[in-house]
């Protein structure tokens, strides 16, 4: 019961914790860039008050519309119940693989598309089908870099991967293990729409991704597609941190580990947060045709991660 | 130990590897060139490696060198070189990048299936650099052929070198110092001939970009 119990508070914790994430890589990203910003807490204000307006929805949408919001949120719960984040989740209530956790918060992505595409403005379309192209790119890198983890600790559960990496410390070395973050690094900023890819700072330009798909979105609707956005960030940094770097992570449910596992995961947040920050200041945006260069190279990363666990035993 | 040497040394060859690739995907020469003095360093971290852990006291002569000519000279000669050329239109390789990097990716691959039978038989802990090496050999020929820029194939061949630096020392643990000297001597020559060449042709035909040598001049 104190397990499940712990798993609970746990994608509470995450879910809480999501908006924060995003508010301290925007401001950490206006320091550097010689601003004030905003206060790190500042999207949980947008929130609240995007919550307490009105909904305006187009005549011509259908109930994929009203419904994307309530997908793209609950699978980014539903993931983060999954995955390792304060605790590894074990036992008989956790069905979830990497697998799982990657190709539900797909799920999500392709709601947002469809949405995109459902009112019939062209800004809708346009997003949707960037953001296809982007993702379908993706979809091969995701894949091996998950192969690549798996064939080194023999599954692809959550649990084993942690508990292999943990065994072995020096495996946490290797040049797949390297390789295969790398992948998923720029996968992360690919799939959430971050910079080399996608302006997150943007509302109207005409090189937006993420953006367009949600334009038009407002009030309540609004509110949950930023914050499941927001939760997928967390999600796939808390992935690279936990599944590369796991030390730290609780592997027991007694009160103290699981705060040094709360501590660490915060820790580890911040560490990456801050990386996407420096890197979202020193580059600008891709081109949207130089975009598949970038994603064939993370694509080649994951390839040599795979082939040195594979073909080199 | 074995296992933390060959973990360190499998991490330099794919770092090694990765520079390459980075010739690939980037499209300034600076950027090639950074690539090139990180994949030299990276050289002299494994030849250092092997030297500490092998006990051979002539291998850490050789990274101090390596460090010397490759991690300095070279490349301080190629920003001269490319500072003489100054801003040069772009010029698109015969194979553009997301093929190029899929192309690598293909060539790593076949590097792994050539090595397994010579990882067969040997039992040195450095043997997970040796389809790394073999990788980089095929990949550093590839850029050769691929990119239609002077100085581009110029980093290209010299990156060949360190390919095969990098299979002599994961291979048989270095060759002796001699040979190690006449090596560094000759690819110091061939790199300052393929320089006067390339300021050659860049006084010639106006542009260093290679396809130009195949039209008679006027």
């Amino acid at each position: 019961m104190s397990r499940f119990l712990a798993l609970v508070v746990q994608t509470l914790v995450a879910v809480a914790l999501a908006p924060a994430l995003t508010g301290f890589i925007r401001w950490l990203k206006a320091r550097l860039q010689g601003r004030r910003g905003a206060p790190p807490w500042q999207p949980y204000f947008e929130i609240r008050k995007l919550f307490g307006k009105e909904a305006v929805v187009s005549h011509t949408a259908s109930w994929i519309f009203t419904a994307t919001p309530f997908v793209v949120f609950s699978t980014a719960v539903v993931v983060a119940s999954l995955v390792p984040l304060v605790v590894v989740p074990s036992g008989p209530f956790v069905a979830g693989d990497l697998f799982a956790a990657v190709y539900l918060l797909l799920l999500g992505t392709f709601f947002l598309a469809l949405a995109g595409l459902d009112t019939g403005s062209p800004f809708g379309g346009m997003g949707a089908s960037r953001e296809m192209t982007v993702v379908a790119l993706t979809e091969p890198t995701v894949a091996l870099s998950i192969v690549a983890l798996a064939l080194n600790a023999g599954s692809t559960s959550f649990s084993q991967i942690v508990a292999h990496t943990l065994a072995e410390p020096s495996a946490a070395l290797g040049s797949e293990h390297l390789l295969a973050f790398a992948a998923l690094f720029i996968v992360t900023l690919a799939e959430t729409g971050r910079l080399p890819v996608d302006n997150p700072s943007t509302h109207l330009e005409l090189t937006m991704i993420h953006e367009a798909m949600v334009l038009e979105y407002s009030g309540p609707y609004l509110a949950l597609v930023e914050w499941g956005a927001a939760l997928k960030l967390l999600i796939f940094l808390a992935l690279a941190a936990n599944l590369f770097v796991p030390w730290g992570i609780a592997l027991s449910f007694s009160p103290v580990a699981l705060l040094i596992g709360l501590v660490s995961l915060i820790v580890k947040l911040a560490v990456l947060s801050a990386a996407v920050a420096v890197l979202e200041t020193r580059v600008a945006k891709l081109r949207l045709f130089r975009v598949p260069e970038l994603l064939s190279a993370s694509f080649v990363l994951a390839l040599l991660a795979v082939m040195s666990t594979f073909l080199a035993r | 130990m074995n296992a933390l040497f060959s973990q360190l040394v499998m991490l330099g060859s794919s770092g090694m590897l990765l520079t390459a690739l980075i010739v690939l995907w980037r499209k300034s020469v600076p950027s090639y060139i950074s690539a090139y003095r990180w994949q030299a360093w990276l050289l002299a971290a494994v030849t250092a490696t092997v030297a500490y852990f092998a006990g051979d006291r002539q291998l850490f002569a050789v990274a101090a060198a390596l460090v010397a000519l490759k991690g300095f000279a070279i490349p301080a000669l190629l920003r001269t070189m490319q500072q003489r050329f100054g801003a040069q239109p772009q010029i698109k390789p015969y194979v553009n990048t997301e093929t190029s990097l899929c192309v690598a990716g293909l060539l790593v691959m076949f590097a792994y299936v050539l090595a397994r039978p010579w990882m067969a038989v040997t039992h040195l802990p450095t043997r997970g650099g040796l389809p790394l090496a073999m990788a980089l050999l095929f990949v550093s020929l590839f850029i050769i052929v691929s990119r239609r820029k002077a100085i581009t194939q110029v980093i290209g061949f010299l990156m060949l070198e360190n390919a095969i630096a990098l299979l002599a020392v994961v291979g048989t643990y270095g060759v002796p110092l001699l040979v190690e000297v006449g090596v560094f001597l000759d690819a110091l020559m061939g790199f300052l001939v393929m320089q006067i060449f390339v300021y050659h042709i860049h006084e010639t035909f106006d542009t260093i970009d290679v396809e130009q040598l195949t039209h008679l001049r006027h």
